[in-house]
């Protein structure tokens, strides 16, 4: 692998993702608004969100400290080196000596942990709820979320994501095996309940006793919300671009030439839109589900992804 | 050379015991000087481990003092043994210092000579423990760190819960005694001698069914120590009655020479196991894991909440070795070394992890008189030292990169990962789940430590002591801080630990991984790597450095003069006062409505009314969870046995003549056997 492409790859992959993670938002919105017969707002209004929460002052709270503070930079930043760990474009991914997936899911867990110390911190009871839900939401979603990635790195011998997508593309034969089915949608209900989109968390609601992750940052403003709102989006953008690289990863480039960048990032683009449409269809046709029903669903995912590895060793 | 290091570190704790007890009237200075001998010694055992440990030399030791002269060579000093003096004699060395400080909360209040003289006693038994090469003297020096220990638990003694808690330690520690006994009898009978080197040249000779019976025995005897479900009892009652200082030992390292125990039988003496060993250990390791931090997810007592998570971390440890177990009888030597790294990368981390929350719990105690956590709360503006040392703990036990615990929990996933390397496809299975189990305990770590530091450390104090907090004497901040300096280094540069678990590897498994485990990426850069992936802690870190600068920097070209104003906390209307936080029991309470099967909770809830069913005066909310191990498992047993010495005690009736008589018939019973 030469030089350039060891640099220009991971810039790629950071710009693609920073860049697009909003868009993906504005396009879900803009669909769900159609769903529900409205014209909803533009595309780029996240974009435009965005800007006007940077350019604002921030108002905080006396009782918080600085872990308040630095919570949206560890967030933002936690998200912003997983970018570099994931095959976005390519599937040669230069960093991926610096970790795994399993390192991509502790550095979830590390954003995760801060937001939820500072919503503590500012000894309002609907933070401390929020953060409570969270992180009962993501304890149970964690063990159905392990095993589906083991299924999907014992069948491709690896558990670095960049060669996963290679094992895949070089024989695409190994996607044909079932237990990737079963993995596929235990993954699925995961990365809805990591986001926190309907079924199990509703992104737009602000009445106080339903929301999760809105009442965890409801004391964010300015710089720091749109910190925090941006690696929320791109977290979900991360989430889906494992999903379409590791099941669906064909199209993706194998190294550095523009002709194949250009088409994979055409087939990038489509097969995200795609995934997002398929989130609008499932927000719009379910309601949020009751907080303690949310562990039966987790508790499929989980049986879903122990079914996987087993027929994995059974069948082969 | 290496003996004499060594024996001076021996030495110094006796002389270091000798002055706490002998200085009368200047009790402090008299502790001073104890602890700093104390310290000074585990100098000396640091540079014993790391000399045997790098020389790959095996030391023997030879004492005649009191001991018949059958018994030949009492000490051994090999690399597994080192590798624990090594982790002994860091929190001995960090506790020594800790203590220096921490003591002075017991001036004038009771005799702190006897603290001094049995923590000596206590550091040293355990060097003793792990270097002991003798089941004899093994038996003896064990026991001496029992009973030291138990000194050490009811220190406190005038509060009552402490000596119950005491008085069950106590039991549960001579019942383990007692079956590690006579394991060492069945192996006595096949090996000859109680020197461990004829237990090493016997173990092909033992017949199946008594090495499965030495196996389960050995499970329990150290297991009680080790405090593995649900043997665990006394675990979560005694640490947190013993002052902190003793509990950083007692969790951060005591329990891990029955580690160490666990090693020596079934990776020296009893091999080969068959894969069926080193399943038991595996689920023991599981479940011992998901169900102590389940407990401790529900506590409110800091100290007790760290204790449970001990028991959550011993399994942890426990999977590793179980794992290793189960692939060394398959003989796949390269993947028994990598889980056993995995094992001993965590043993070491949690003494470090465990010791630095301990001590800052203790800093907690110190300051405030409490530890309970729903009476705490804005600690962090009080304390400004102890709440990013704190933090720093509670990052790394949640396994959060790039800090250590991250590091151990990686390995652990790669070696449940190889478990696809097994034959049999039950095992393969169970290996799985063992890791579906890991993922889910990682989560629930990280829920509650978000609950021990966010409660007890964020937002508005809830009481009057979290109030007054004052940040703890330097000297205690200094020792906390050499530990969490040593849990980012252990996590940005696994390599080093990993050359050192290599040597033990070296000497109990033959193998040597540790160049297959290591190698540098197109920045020249160290990095780890297994079988299915590569992983640079460091490099991480550097890049999360380099991106954090970036969006600073993009931050401050989009609004150079950002201001941040502050005002108090919107809560509806009413002015903000802690009464209007989110409490710890608030916190965890979806897991205990999601794992209700488990907690089984009990609510009650009573109203008083001023005007009958109208004007409400006051409601009183009971909540609490059953402890079923408690009282399914160890109820029966001890109202059984009650109910046994009820009877047997109507033999003592207390008549000199009557039991003249049945001295008598005993007499004439032996004679009639044996005649």
């Amino acid at each position: 692998m030469s030089l350039t492409s060891n640099i220009v790859l991971p810039i790629l992959q950071l710009i693609v993702i920073v860049g697009l993670a909003p868009l993906v938002k504005g396009f879900i919105n803009k669909i769900e608004a159609r769903f529900q017969c409205r014209r909803g707002p533009s595309i780029f209004q996240p974009y435009y969100n965005l800007i006007k929460l940077l350019r604002k002052d921030a108002v905080v709270s006396e009782t918080a400290s600085w872990i308040f503070r630095a919570t949206p930079y560890v967030a933002f930043v936690s998200i912003l080196i997983i970018a570099l760990l994931v095959p976005v474009l390519s599937s040669c991914v230069p960093l991926n000596f610096t970790g795994d997936v399993i390192l991509i899911i502790y550095l979830f867990a590390l954003g995760r942990f801060f937001l939820a110390l500072s919503s503590l911190d500012t000894a309002s009871a609907f933070g401390g709820m929020g953060g409570s839900r969270e992180m009962m939401i993501s304890s149970m979603a964690e063990p159905a979320m392990m095993l589906s990635v083991f299924t999907v790195s014992l069948a491709a011998g690896s558990t670095n994501l960049g060669n996963i997508t290679s094992a895949f593309l070089d024989s695409s034969t190994l996607l044909l095996n079932p237990s990737l089915f079963l993995a596929f949608a235990a993954l699925c209900i995961v990365i809805i309940a990591e986001t926190g989109r309907i079924p199990i968390d509703n992104p737009h609601t602000h009445l106080e006793l339903t929301m999760i992750h809105e009442g965890m940052v409801l004391e964010f403003s300015g710089r720091y919300l749109a910190l925090i709102e941006w690696a929320s989006s791109m977290k979900l953008l991360i989430l889906l671009t494992i999903l379409v690289n590791t099941f669906l990863p064909w199209g993706a480039a194998s190294g550095l030439t523009f002709s194949g960048l250009i088409i994979s990032f055409a087939l990038y683009v489509v097969k995200i839109g795609f995934f997002a449409f398929l989130i609008v269809i499932l927000e719009s046709s379910f309601a949020k589900l009751r907080l303690f029903r949310i562990p039966n669903l987790l508790g499929t995912a989980f049986i879903l992804s122990v079914l996987a590895i087993i027929s994995l060793y059974v069948v082969g | 050379m290496v003996e004499h290091l060594f024996i001076i570190s021996i030495i110094l704790y006796l002389v270091g015991a000798l002055f706490a007890l002998c200085l009368f009237k200047w009790q402090m200075v008299g502790n001073y000087i104890s602890f700093v001998f104390a310290a000074i010694a585990s100098c000396f055992g640091i540079a014993t481990a790391v000399t045997v440990l790098f020389s790959g030399s095996t030391i023997r030791l030879d004492f005649q003092l009191f001991l018949p002269t059958i018994i030949k060579y009492n000490f051994l000093l090999d690399s597994l043994s080192s590798y624990f003096i090594l982790a002994i004699s860091v929190i001995s060395f960090v506790a020594s210092i800790y203590s220096i400080g921490y003591t002075r909360l017991y001036v004038n209040k009771r005799d702190v000579r006897f603290l001094g003289f049995t923590y000596n006693l206590f550091l040293m038994a355990m060097l003793l423990v792990v270097s002991a090469n003798n089941a004899f003297v093994f038996m003896i020096v064990w026991e001496l760190m029992t009973l030291v220990s138990f000194f050490l638990v009811i220190f406190e003694h005038e509060n009552p819960t402490t000596r119950k808690a005491g008085l069950v330690y106590i039991v549960m520690a001579h019942i383990g005694s007692g079956l590690l006994a006579i394991a060492f009898f069945i192996l006595l009978a096949y090996g000859g001698s109680f020197s461990f080197d004829s237990f090493r040249d016997a173990a092909a000779q033992i017949p199946a069914v008594y090495k499965n019976i030495v196996f389960f025995l050995i499970i329990f005897g150290f297991g009680i120590k080790a405090g593995i479900f649900p043997l665990h009892l006394w675990l979560p009652m005694a640490h947190p009655a013993a002052p902190s200082n003793i509990s950083m030992i007692m969790s951060g390292v005591m329990i891990k020479t029955a580690i160490y125990g666990f090693i020596r039988f079934y990776f020296e003496f009893l091999t080969p196991c068959p894969p069926w060993w080193g399943v038991i250990i595996l689920i023991i390791g599981a479940t011992s894991a998901i169900l102590g931090i389940l407990y401790a997810l529900m506590e409110r007592d800091i100290k007790t909440l760290l204790a449970y998570s001990s028991v959550e971390n011993i399994g942890i440890i426990l999977i590793g070795i179980g794992l290793s177990m189960i692939f060394k009888s398959y003989n796949q030597m390269a993947l028994s070394s990598l889980a056993m790294i995995a094992g001993l990368y965590h043993l070491f981390n949690h003494a470090v992890f465990k010791c630095l929350l301990f001590g800052c719990a203790g800093n907690i105690y110190y300051s405030t008189h409490t530890k309970n956590i729903e009476e705490l709360g804005g600690l962090i503006k009080r304390m400004q030292v102890t709440a990013p040392l704190f933090l720093i703990g509670a990052l790394s036990i949640s396994a959060i990169p790039p800090l250590n615990g991250f590091i151990s929990e990686w390995f652990i996933f790669q070696s449940l990962l190889n478990g696809f390397n097994i034959p049999s496809v039950i095992i393969k299975i169970i290996t799985i789940i063992c890791g579906a189990v890991v993922a889910l305990t990682g989560a629930l770590v990280a829920t509650c430590f978000v609950k021990a530091f966010g409660i007890s450390f964020l937002a508005m104090p809830r009481s009057k002591h979290a109030e007054k907090a004052k940040e703890v004497p330097v000297v205690m901040l200094v020792s906390m801080g050499i530990l969490a300096a040593l849990c980012v280094f252990m996590g940005l540069f696994p390599a080093k630990i990993m050359m050192t678990i290599n040597h033990v590897n070296t000497q109990i498994l033959g193998t040597n991984i540790v160049k297959a485990l290591t190698s540098y990426d197109w920045l020249q850069m160290k990095i780890v790597r297994t079988n299915f992936t590569e992983l640079s802690p460091k490099s991480a870190t550097v890049f999360g450095l380099i991106l954090l600068g970036i969006t600073f920097g993009a931050l401050t070209l989009i609004r150079p003069k950002f201001i941040r104003k502050f005002y108090e906390t919107w809560t509806c209307g009413i002015a903000p006062e802690s009464r209007l936080e989110y409490t710890a029991t608030a916190f965890t309470k979806p897991f205990k409505v999601v794992f209700s099967n488990l907690y089984r909770p009990r609510l009650e809830v009573s109203t008083t009314y001023s005007v009958p069913n109208f004007f409400v005066k006051s409601i009183a909310y009971v909540g609490e969870i059953t402890p079923i191990f408690e009282r399914y498992l160890y109820n029966p047993v001890s109202n059984f046995v009650l109910k046994i010495s009820d009877k047997a005690r109507l033999i003592h009736a207390g008549n000199i003549h009557l039991y003249l008589a049945y001295i008598f018939i005993t007499l004439l019973i032996l004679i009639m056997f044996f005649r």
